[in-house]
């Protein structure tokens, strides 16, 4: 086990590197860099700027360079000085501002995968066992609602009818008196009189679709022979299912966990603009249409990480959970 | 109600001799938040409107002339080239510190740096300007050439560049006053010291100019909450240095507090204003789509919609690019006829009808009506939707038969397909304009494609010079003499013939054309205008490139765009109605919003 762990690790530093090379060649494909933008926003304000200012500001940045010349600069500050960079835009270290709206992503991503689960799994597994009644049809149809609506969409009708019914504006974090406040119970009441809307929206797709996933794999499994064989040795119905078959159902959940991560940051930008949350999706959607790459190239990366580091949880959790894979042990 | 901070008396914070200002209707009280908010993190525009609007001079409420602020009085010498400026006595910085000629000098020796920043009228290489400074209240601009357009540039939004920074503070970070600045810089993370520079002083009204607290300001509020990059909320509170006073003699601003909301999510701010939780405010939110919904919710809301007047005159301006790289479309873009052939092919009032609800009228690119350069004829010229004129127009251009679809060719025989360049982020209805405009004109048997694309490759696609055509907003309406775009090639957005304009700019050698003697005559009627320090003797000026501008028809223009609205909650007082509304002219800025108050009910 150690030793595929250290496998692991090392292959995870060659992944990480290709995946910053990628995350900034990325960014550099659209024609134009940031200062094409700069110079767009202020047109289209009516401003103008003289071109050999623009010219100056351009070898200022270093955009002239060659792209490995870039990159070198680039990651050799991030691996030897933990600098990220500045951001074009905020005029600012890209260390200074995602730290705090990626905390908030993951903070309210992992709760929502929490409700996810705790919602999803008991439902699937009432579904499978109670085939065709009325309850699976129930979770059945709501399930393919929640498929079927746009996350933003949600949010959007929720936002609307919480100004109808309540007088409210849904939006943000926390209120004003809180946000800048350091975490105390006051807080944390706040953070969930406001996170709820954001975690119901976020966890609604992702719970229907484990729904569907958890039914149809147990639905495989409850007709498998071993099933009737613990049955007929007198196990409860309870234990006979928990015991066996849903531990195995769980395995493509859990193989997958480590795409989880980085699916809700990507899904929830259209939530986060519309909720407009402080996380890091709506920073990476403006960083990338103004192409401030370093901070686009930052947030890019980071989503990489976690998806690589959730990919090495769910291996071992896998492990863990399915007696039947094991890694280099003998 | 500064009591109780050791702050010194009222009388020793204000100017010997103070900016009396009249309020739009009455005195007004004390007290208050005006909440408002802000589209994303990096509008800077709404507070440069809202809290940032204090050059050297102004704007009056009119928008006719140019009117003291910091600067008491100032006079021009008789070539224009010498503009002497005379400072109130006893300015102080939000922080207590003096505001005196030195800060001006400073920001003007800041930006002759090649290395930093964007500097407007201090870095224009074609006119460079140096400082005298005479005294604490008077200094001098010497311009190189004569300049008779810089009085309108201090005026307006670009003003602010020379009074954003104080000397005092802002040296620290400058290795010609702190030998140590770089290194400093380095240590506090930045690669160099104009970086650090631009985090703690950024010039006039760059967001990260609002980020940084400890930073002097002139402004009515100062920043309380920063507006960082991570922050979802930025508030500003009273200067008690404010150098403004009302008729009474009572200190301004009013209100006391600023509240802006950040927020990515238009539906969030729309829901916000309805709930009664916005008390001024139109940028963003007064869109045509959202018209309706407010007017039916302010008695829920507690707000009215006030008026707004469009400073553009033009819903959108279509550009045919006469500098294309190909010799055949070059030439047929450069030909009025068929321009005019397109013009008429155009229902303007189906487009008025169907996209604006009926608000506007067909209007070429021209000065609007408000303004002192309107010209009925231009306005209107080719405006009537004519098919059989169009015809005769492009028989009158050349065009070759038309082939089995139903589509004109070149005059040699080969298919002719116009690519109209859009990006509708700007402005969403330019796609359901184009969409439109599209049917109408191949009904009329040009084959246009429709071609919507990036911002960013709008932009890099220019200087190539390969693009049929592009579209844009309706600038220069009022603001005719700074913002001449459509009416002459003055400039980088000048699409419709880039190349002329780098020739007259002379930035950009290798892309620059020789300008058809049309547009060369307006260019040398432009450079007498910029060095003319009569403003009488200016007006004539553009009048005649107006004239030639009329005469030779370069951009087609759509309709009139109809009055915009904002909400104000009903107890703010003291808002003009209607305000003129422009970037240049930063509106509510110039209606003085430090004079609004909230009335007690």
């Amino acid at each position: 086990m150690l030793r595929f762990i250290t496998g692991r690790l090392i292959a995870m530093v060659l992944t990480m590197w290709a995946v910053s090379f990628v995350a900034f060649a990325i960014i550099q494909l659209p024609p134009g860099d940031y200062l094409t933008t700069y110079m767009a926003t202020l047109a289209a304000n009516g401003d103008r700027v003289d071109p050999a200012a623009i010219e100056a500001l351009r070898r200022q940045y270093g955009f002239g360079e060659p792209y490995v010349v870039q990159y070198w600069k680039w990651i050799t500050g991030i691996v030897l000085r933990g600098d990220f960079g500045q951001s074009f835009e905020w005029k600012a270290p890209v260390t200074t501002l995602i730290w705090g709206r990626l905390g908030n992503s993951i903070l309210l991503e992992g709760l929502a995968v929490i409700v996810m689960w705790l919602v999803a799994l008991p439902i699937g597994i009432y579904a499978a066992v109670r085939k065709y009644s009325l309850g699976d049809y129930l979770a059945t149809i709501g399930g393919f609602i929640g498929l079927a609506i746009p996350n933003f969409f949600f949010a959007l009708i929720l936002m609307y009818l919480s100004f109808v019914w309540f007088g409210e504006t849904l939006g943000g974090l926390f209120s004003p008196e809180y946000e800048a406040a350091r975490w105390s119970p006051a807080r944390i009441w706040d953070f969930l009189s406001h996170a709820w809307a954001p975690i119901l929206v976020l966890s609604m797709a992702g719970t229907a679709e484990l729904i569907r996933i958890l039914r149809a794999n147990l639905l495989d499994e409850l007709k498998k022979p071993y099933v009737t064989t613990a049955r007929a040795k007198g196990l409860s119905e309870f234990r006979t299912i928990m015991k066996y078959p849903v531990r195995v159902a769980l395995n493509p959940l859990i193989s997958t966990i480590g795409w989880l991560l980085p699916a809700l940051v990507s899904s929830s930008v259209l939530v986060s603009v519309v909720l407009n949350l402080p996380t890091a999706g709506p920073l990476l959607l403006r960083s990338l249409t103004s192409q401030d790459m370093y901070l686009a190239g930052a947030i890019i990366m980071l989503l990489g990480i976690l998806t690589v580091i959730g990919t090495l949880i769910s291996d071992l959790l896998l492990a863990w959970i399915d007696p039947r894979i094991r890694y280099g042990s003998k | 109600m500064l009591d109780g901070t050791d702050l010194p008396p009222v009388e020793e914070r204000l100017p010997a001799n103070p900016l009396v200002v009249t309020p739009v209707e009455s005195v007004g009280t004390y007290g208050g938040t005006w909440r408002s908010a802000l589209r994303g993190g990096l509008d800077n525009a709404w507070i440069a409107r809202t809290v940032a609007y204090d050059g050297l001079v102004r704007y009056n409420r009119e928008w006719n002339e140019i009117v003291p602020n910091l600067a008491e009085s100032w006079e021009v010498s008789a070539d224009a080239t010498t503009y002497t400026f005379h400072l109130r006595e006893g300015l102080k910085w939000n922080n207590g510190t003096p505001f005196t000629s030195a800060d001006i000098a400073f920001a003007v020796e800041l930006f002759s740096e090649p290395s930093y920043g964007v500097g407007g009228f201090i870095k224009n290489p074609s006119n460079p300007v140096t400082v005298e400074v005479v005294d604490d209240t008077t200094f001098k601009f010497v311009f190189e050439k004569p300049n008779g357009v810089i009085m309108d540039e201090l005026a307006s939004v670009n003003g602010f560049t020379v009074v954003s920074l104080s000397k005092d503070y802002c040296s620290q970070f400058y290795p010609k006053y702190n030998p140590d600045a770089a290194a400093q810089a380095k240590a506090a993370g930045f690669e160099t010291w104009e970086l650090w520079m631009t985090d703690r002083c950024s010039w006039a009204t760059e967001t990260i100019r609002w980020a940084n607290p400890e930073l002097p300001m002139m402004n009515a509020w100062m920043i309380d909450e920063p507006l960082t990059g991570d922050a979802s909320r930025a508030t500003f509170v009273r200067n008690p240095y404010y150098w403004k006073v009302d008729t009474e003699g009572n200190q301004l601003p009013y209100i006391d507090h600023l509240s802006m909301r950040v927020s990515d999510s238009l539906e969030e701010l729309t829901l916000m204003a309805l709930n009664g939780e916005i008390d001024f405010q139109d940028r963003h939110i007064a869109t045509v789509a959202n018209q309706p919904l407010f007017f039916d919710g302010q008695e829920a809301g507690d707000y009215r919609l006030g008026e707004n007047v469009p400073s553009n005159m033009n819903t959108m301006v279509l550009q045919f690019n006469m500098n294309h790289v190909d010799p055949k479309r070059a030439e047929l873009f450069q030909n009025k006829d068929f321009r005019v052939g397109i013009s008429q092919l155009i229902d303007r009032q189906e487009i008025i009808d169907v996209i604006f609800t009926g608000q506007g009228e067909p209007f070429q690119a021209a000065p609007r009506p408000e303004s002192p350069f309107y010209d009925e004829e231009m306005a209107k010229q080719y405006t009537e939707f004519d098919p059989d004129a169009a015809a005769a127009a492009f028989e009158a251009a050349g065009l070759g038969a038309r082939n089995g679809d139903g589509f004109y060719t070149f005059a040699d025989g080969s298919p002719l397909v116009v690519t109209i360049d859009m990006i509708s982020t700007v402005r969403p209805e330019w796609i359901d304009m184009m969409e439109l405009l599209q049917l109408q004109i191949e009904a009329g048997g040009i084959d246009i494609e429709l071609n919507n694309i990036d911002r960013t490759l709008y932009y890099e696609k220019r200087p190539a010079g390969d693009y049929d055509a592009q579209i844009w907003q309706g600038d220069g309406g009022l603001d005719v003499i700074q913002e001449p775009r459509y009416y002459m090639a003055n400039g980088d957005e000048s699409v419709w013939a880039y190349r002329w304009a780098q020739w007259f700019q002379g930035s950009r050698p290798e892309i620059a054309e020789e300008p058809a003697p049309w547009a060369k005559e307006q260019m040398d009627l432009f450079n007498q205008l910029r060095g003319e320090g009569d403003p009488v003797k200016r007006d004539d000026l553009m009048k005649q490139i107006l004239a030639i501008a009329k005469e030779n028809f370069p951009v087609i223009g759509i309709s009139l765009p109809g009055n915009g609205y904002y909400i104000a909650r009903n107890n703010m007082r003291n808002i003009a109605e209607p305000m003129l509304h422009a970037y240049l002219f930063p509106t509510p800025g110039p209606y003085d919003p430090f004079q609004w108050y909230f009335a007690a009910e």
